[in-house]
């Protein structure tokens, strides 16, 4: 029959529709929110932010682990040289790290010259083995980073090629046991920004697909589904949150996770998502209960779209614009939460850093007697401003988006 | 809703945020305490037979006193600092010790009360000594004075055949045969008095091989309530003492409902225990006699008597009220030179002085109050702004602004840091592997440049300054000989050694320590260490359940004598947690206990330090120190090794008292 | 009037089903954490532990100790001993707890709503000049700031720099003034960036163009027909807001040394005082269900459109 070729007909058509409709709408959005110069601007940085973060390993930084007790504690910002591995306790060829590099790397070809003239295979590859051995354990990043991935590991020998033993000095001061906060802040900014990205799409995840299931089906199920989300509203989330970083910190349960692949950091970005959906949820209803007669979702129903693909396909896209307004909201509330709870101390464990550990040791630092303000201040002013810009861009993006300013300037 | 309704809504809710507000405002002005300090945890009971921790025990000992109490005695150390602090008399005007020093004899001084007006006796001693060492009171203390006759046993609830016991029939007040137990074990059921004849025992249960080790204790546990005892009562004629043992009458007991309900010839008691009350070593003999027998001499048992566990309760308090609301300010009944005022939870316990104690004319402060405050930088700057008179956390980041201050006082504690290792875990169950972690950690630089409190480094475990003891040496740093010997246990410059995981319990004065000792451990010898942190009760039974591999651990001196420190590490110590157990240190420990000759028990602990010093199951790393700051307007206020710090000797500096020095 | 009790009853009704549910998976949690209370220093011989565990009622099977309690709870509101402080039980230590927490909750709120709704407004009505810029920065800042930071520098600014509040402590009300104040700024902070988005809708709206045209006093237009409207979104947010309130409270009373619940709930949370974490969980859950009811209800009677359901 020609039904085939109608349906054919009537996506086309559909498709078009949307794509129009769709196209304009973001057009328009963009550029409103190109506009506004506040949010264009906390745009920017905060892409430069992401970008800095990213390549925190590359850039001639200090280490964010070493400890110069002796030498260099609590030493207000200054602009002293700094040269990498110099600290007499580390025990580097040269005082340099890439003293203590070739050190280490003719040592290695040494090992691997007499891998290559052994005969023996078994011989061979038990070399090759204890070269493997000999670079996991005493390779001298291991004591200038923690726990290095392949990638910034990589990233971290290009820093040594490209700068050498160049290191920014300490613009920002160091802490009390003498490292280095402008390297701190730079590698807190990865946990820091992870964290809240991570939570998020959790939550953004959970949040959407309740909200819009919810609004979808309508009737008794809208209302049960939303009674439980006002039922969760009173429980004191604070609460099962400690509980749970507690739980899931014990070693028994973590060996568990461990076994599975799931580490400690990944929990919390789960746990901490998985409380913050609500809000989310309520407003993905919302607007999937105004758009669910749309004509568009006649349409859909009517060519015999299943109910999931309306869901996802036709509606979750539709109400993307107000979920980018809320995940710019959401990402700074889940930023503050991690602050929180490292000032409970159960936020992440050292060696690693974020910026709410970084601003709690800060907070400590200060008493009566003597006013370190750097190593509260410079923390505090990333953590400050990067929620500042993610808050201006929520609001920027919330005009750009709102169909009511549409012909407003 | 019609306009007027929402209009009138609008003022109501006005109206009721307002008085809101004139609610909340409402100011209970309470004047502050002449004297103020910083008492660090809240704590969690002020009864001396269940308080375990120092800030506790600083409350406890302003408000009640035992039969002697620690106070300064001449003048403090030049060098050190130190108050030399010794078991004074107090409740007690004089007491005699036998010559084989198993008798002591306290006689009571006259003029000593309550707070309710009745006189103190040897009889609440012998009363509140039962009651430390019943085992339904669960004194984590008892222990101490275990080598008070039939002390142990009592404590522990062991009877054997022919001992002679006591048993506490199930007619507590509000009990019925078979029914509920009272959960107040003060005032007691009807007692019987008599001698154990037999113990019927059911067959022992089988307990599985793989059983873990809480399954086989409650096993045990159950069987054992299933005894039934065969015990020849005596009554007890009118004045107390037993009748001749010839009208003895056969009575069985147990202490399981099911059995004594299921038999007539039953008697379902609570305990069935050693007649302690009749028979231990803590007898009063009249109203102002109190003997004490011990199994064997104690040298520091003075120091045991001044210690708060065995601090008087009155009887007729704790009965009328039961347990814990006789601790309650409107209950409470004490006998110390500050009597309880108030309680608030997590703000401050506040005390007056006890018109009535037989010393008052020499308790100067009129008000004291005990502030529970566990951060040190607002306990800081509560000190600095005079709401505090004397704080004792400082804060590590300003140790050097403070050190140099007339306000500052330090002085070396009866206590050591060390962690604990699981010597059950490859590798650290070789012996080298140990040494070699030991010697590459630098204690001077964590004294020095982390904690900063004027900390000694500790290469063994009994701190300096115990009178006629000289410690191990033990292993000091040596980087080269540490790696040799890494080397020598198949880890050469580190590799293939596990990554060890490092738990401390959440503190900001820890963690700083941890992070150290990762760095250098990875420095010196390429071992990398995982540090956890967990709150004190997860980490407690993670260390008790050896889930660890090391673990931060501090232990405070309960007594000025080697044995605190050494007697941990027996090879049966519940508390030792290692896995660690060398016969010969073991033996040690042993024969020092039953020496006399107190040179020679020395020369033993330290022999037996020696071999810890060496064998390293623990790593110890600094020997605390206090570090605290009281108002230079303050008078006898001295640190002390054991970190006492009696109120009632203090006062305030008056204008006319001072010269003038400078 | 009739909505108005159907209402309260259902809310009642779903009110004892959250808390239900939050007991029943609090003590899950709770019975799941390895560890128990009584891990103390020295360990307990096995006869002493039963004696502890038989006082708390933790030697029965745990179904029977989750009925027990539960019936405990809904027939005496008896919610049993602190594991922790054993001289108290966890009624007083709520009882001792919560007018702290109270009197510091409603300085704070009360704080927020006057300073945030008049930033607003005047932010609003003087829409883009300095002062309105000026405003909204502060007020992203008081969003931005952790509480702990901007307590730890209210501390230093107020207490040692000039010397007018005393430095923690409880029972003045100086001792009440900086830390209702750390805890409110954030809170007006969102107040006032919604009353200014409020007023502006507000003043695009026909009716008051037309007042305004009509010559009232500008004044009168703002208080009358402006700010009533512009108000209804803080009304709805004062709900999130005592959550806000609440959970502030934990980190302020921790460093201003105040005896308020916030800091036994940590406590008990991080200690396995199983009772009395119960007991606060229980009371949290009823003060935001009952806010949240109380706001939901203020909203639907000055608000015409909105109906209870």
């Amino acid at each position: 029959m020609n039904s085939d070729a109608k349906r054919e007909a009537l996506e086309r058509i559909l498709a078009e529709s949307r794509e129009i409709r769709g196209v304009s709408l973001w057009q328009d959005a963009w550029s409103r929110l190109r506009r506004n110069r506040t949010a264009m601007i906390s745009l920017w940085c905060l892409m430069l932010l992401a970008t800095l973060a990213i390549m925190t390993p590359l850039l001639p930084l200090q280490s964010p682990i070493d400890k110069d007790l002796s030498q260099r504690k609590f030493l207000p910002p200054n602009v002293g040289t700094v040269v990498m591995g110099s600290r007499p306790g580390l025990k580097f060829a040269g005082g340099t790290l890439s003293g203590q590099m070739a050190e280490f790397e003719e040592s290695i070809r040494a090992m691997e010259s007499k891998a290559q003239s052994t005969s023996d295979p078994k011989e061979r590859a038990k070399i090759k083995q204890s070269i493997e051995d000999r670079i996991e354990v005493e390779h001298p990043f291991n004591q200038m980073w923690n726990d290095l991935g392949p990638v910034a590991w990589w990233m971290c020998e290009m820093r040594v090629a490209v700068f050498g033993d160049y290191a920014i000095p300490s613009l920002f001061g160091t802490d009390k046991l003498g490292r280095d906060l402008l390297a701190r802040v730079f590698w807190g900014a990865r946990v820091s920004l992870i964290v809240g990205i991570v939570a998020t799409l959790v939550s953004l995840i959970i949040g959407v697909s309740y909200g819009a299931i919810a609004g979808y089906f309508g009737g008794n199920i809208d209302a049960a589904m939303m009674r439980v989300v006002d039922m969760l509203y009173s429980i004191p989330f604070i609460f099962v949150v400690i509980f749970l970083v507690t739980f899931l910190g014990e070693d028994s349960v973590k060996k568990k996770l461990d076994s599975i692949g799931i580490d400690q950091i990944t929990i919390f970005y789960i746990v901490i998502g998985a409380i913050y959906w609500l809000t989310m949820s309520r407003v993905v209803r919302g607007q999937v209960l105004s758009l669910k007669h749309e004509q568009f979702v006649d349409a859909a129903r009517t060519v015999g779209a299943s109910q999931t693909r309306i869901i996802f396909r036709h509606l979750v896209p539709n109400v993307l614009g107000i979920v980018i307004v809320y995940l710019t909201l959401t990402i700074p509330a889940v930023m503050l939460f991690e602050a929180f709870l490292s000032f409970l101390g159960l936020g992440v464990s050292p060696p690693d850093v974020s910026w709410g550990l970084l601003v709690n040791d800060g907070v400590q630092a200060i008493t009566p007697l003597k006013t370190r303000w750097w190593l509260v201040v410079f923390p505090g002013a990333a953590l400050a401003g990067t929620l500042f810009a993610l808050n201006f861009l929520g609001d920027g993006l919330r005009d750009a988006l709102d169909p009511r300013m549409k012909n407003r300037t | 809703m019609p306009p007027e309704v929402r209009r009138g809504f609008v003022i109501f809710a006005g109206l009721v945020v307002v008085a809101a507000v004139i609610w909340a405002a409402r100011v209970e002005h309470t004047p502050p305490a002449e004297f103020a300090f910083q008492n660090g945890t809240d704590p969690s009971t002020i009864d001396p037979h269940r308080a375990t921790g120092q800030p506790e025990g600083r409350i406890i000992f302003e408000l009640f006193e035992g039969l002697l109490r620690m106070l300064p005695e001449g003048d403090p150390d030049p060098e050190t600092g130190l108050q030399p602090m010794t078991p004074q008399p107090a409740m007690a005007e004089t007491y005699d010790i036998s010559g084989d020093g198993k008798t002591y004899t306290f006689h009571l001084r006259d003029g000593i009360f309550w707070t309710d007006g009745t006189p103190v006796t040897a009889h609440d001693f012998a009363w509140s000594w039962m009651r430390m060492l019943h085992p339904a009171t669960a004194c984590e203390y008892a222990y101490l004075i275990n080598e008070v006759a039939l002390a142990e046993p009592f404590n522990k609830s062991i009877v054997e055949v022919g001992d002679r016991v006591e048993v506490e029939l199930w007619d507590r007040p509000g009990e019925s045969p078979g029914g509920e137990a009272s959960l107040q074990h003060f005032p007691r059921g009807t007692m019987k008095y008599g001698t154990l004849r037999n113990i019927v025992k059911p067959d022992e249960p089988k307990i599985a091989k793989d059983a873990s080790e809480e399954k086989r204790e409650e096993i045990t546990q159950d069987w054992r309530e299933r005894w039934i005892y065969e015990v020849d009562v005596v009554e007890l004629e009118s004045d107390g003492s037993f009748a001749a043992d010839s009208t003895a009458t056969l009575q069985r007991y147990s202490v399981s409902p099911d059995i004594a309900q299921s038999d007539d010839g039953i008697q379902q008691a609570h305990w069935v225990l050693v007649d302690f009350q009749h028979f231990g070593g803590a007898q009063a003999i009249d109203d102002k006699t109190f003997v004490v027998r011990l199994n064997n001499s104690v040298p520091y048992f003075l120091n045991l008597v001044a210690w708060y566990p065995s601090f008087p309760v009155q009887k007729n308090c704790v009965e009328t009220y039961g347990s814990p609301m006789w601790t309650k300010t409107e209950n409470i009944v004490t006998n110390g030179p500050f009597k309880l005022q108030f309680r608030r939870l997590r703000d401050r316990i506040r005390a007056e002085k006890n018109p009535d104690y037989w010393n008052a004319k020499n308790v100067s402060f009129k008000t004291v109050d005990f502030v529970s405050l566990e951060s040190q930088n607002t306990a800081l700057n509560m000190y600095e702004t005079g709401q505090l008179h004397w704080i004792y956390q400082l804060p590590t980041s300003v140790m050097e602004d403070l050190e140099v201050r007339d306000d500052y006082h330090s002085a070396p504690k009866l206590s050591v840091y060390f962690y604990k290792l699981n010597n059950d875990v490859p590798p650290l169950d070789d012996i080298r592997v140990r040494q070699a972690i030991s010697m590459a950690i630098d204690r001077k630089q964590i004294v020095q440049q982390v904690t900063k409190g004027g900390e000694q480094p500790a290469y063994s475990v009994v701190p300096p300054g115990i009178a006629g003891y000289k410690g191990a040496e033990g292993l000091k740093e040596n980087v080269q000989r540490a790696q040799q010997l890494l080397a020598e246990a198949g880890f050469p410059q580190g590799r293939g050694f596990p990554k060890i995981s490092l738990l401390y319990n959440t503190s900001e004065r820890h963690r700083p320590v941890a992070e150290v000792l990762q760095q250098q451990l990875q420095n010196n010898l390429n071992i990398k260490v995982e540090i956890k942190n967990m709150e004190w009760g997860s980490f407690v039974e993670t260390v008790q359940q050896e889930k660890y591999e090391m673990a931060r651990y501090g232990w405070v001196g309960d007594y000025p004598d080697p044995n605190t420190f050494l007697d941990l590490w027996v090879s049966d110590n519940p508390q030792s947690n290692t896995n660690w157990s060398n016969p010969e240190y073991d033996g040690l420990l042993k024969s020092a206990s039953g020496e006399l000759d107190p040179a020679k028990r020395m020369e033993l602990l330290r022999q037996a330090e020696t071999i810890l010093a060496t064998e390293l199951p623990i790593i110890p790393i600094y020997f605390y120190t206090s570090a605290e700051m009281a108002k230079t307007n303050i008078v006898g206020f001295a640190p002390s090794a054991l970190d006492l710090h009696p109120l009632s000797v203090l006062r305030f500096r008056t204008d006319d008292s001072q010269p003038a020095k400078d | 009037m009739r909505d108005l009790f159907s209402y309260l009853i259902k809310r009642a009704a779903w009110m004892v089903l959250t808390l239900w549910a939050v007991y029943t998976v609090s003590f899950i949690l709770m019975r799941s954490v390895p560890g128990n209370p009584f891990g103390g220093e020295r360990n307990v011989p096995p006869a002493i532990e039963r004696q502890l565990m038989a006082r708390y009622n933790l030697d029965a099977p745990p179904l029977q100790q989750y009925w027990d309690y539960l019936v405990g709870i809904v027939t005496r509101f008896d919610l049993g001993w602190c594991m922790g402080l054993e001289d108290y039980s966890v009624n007083q230590v709520l009882a001792e707890g919560f007018p702290v927490s109270a009197t510091l909750a409603i300085f704070a709120l009360v704080f927020a709503i006057i300073l945030g709704v008049s930033a607003g407004v005047v932010s609003a009505v003087f829409r883009r000049s300095k002062a309105d810029v000026a405003l909204m920065f502060a007020a992203v800042l008081g969003i931005a700031v952790p509480n702990f930071v901007l307590a730890s520098l209210a501390i230093l600014l107020f207490v040692f720099m000039i010397q007018i509040f005393p430095a923690g402590g409880w029972g003045t009300l100086q001792q009440i003034a900086l830390p209702a104040f750390c805890l409110g700024l954030p809170v007006a902070a969102y107040i006032a960036r919604l009353t200014r988005t409020g007023m502006l809708e507000m003043l695009t709206k026909d009716h008051v163009r037309t007042a305004i045209a009509k010559g009232l006093p500008y004044r009168t237009v703002i208080m009358r027909h402006v700010l009533p409207g512009a108000l209804l979104p803080v009304v709805s947010y004062l709900g999130p807001a005592v959550a806000r309130v609440l959970t502030g409270s934990l980190v302020l009373e921790k460093i201003f040394a105040i005896p308020g619940m916030g800091s036994h709930f940590i406590n008990a949370a991080t200690q396995r005082d199983y009772t009395l974490a119960m007991g606060m969980v229980l009371t949290y859950t009823v003060l935001l269900f009952v806010m949240n009811t109380l706001v939901d209800l203020a909203y639907a009677i000055i608000d015409p459109r909105v109906k209870l359901q």
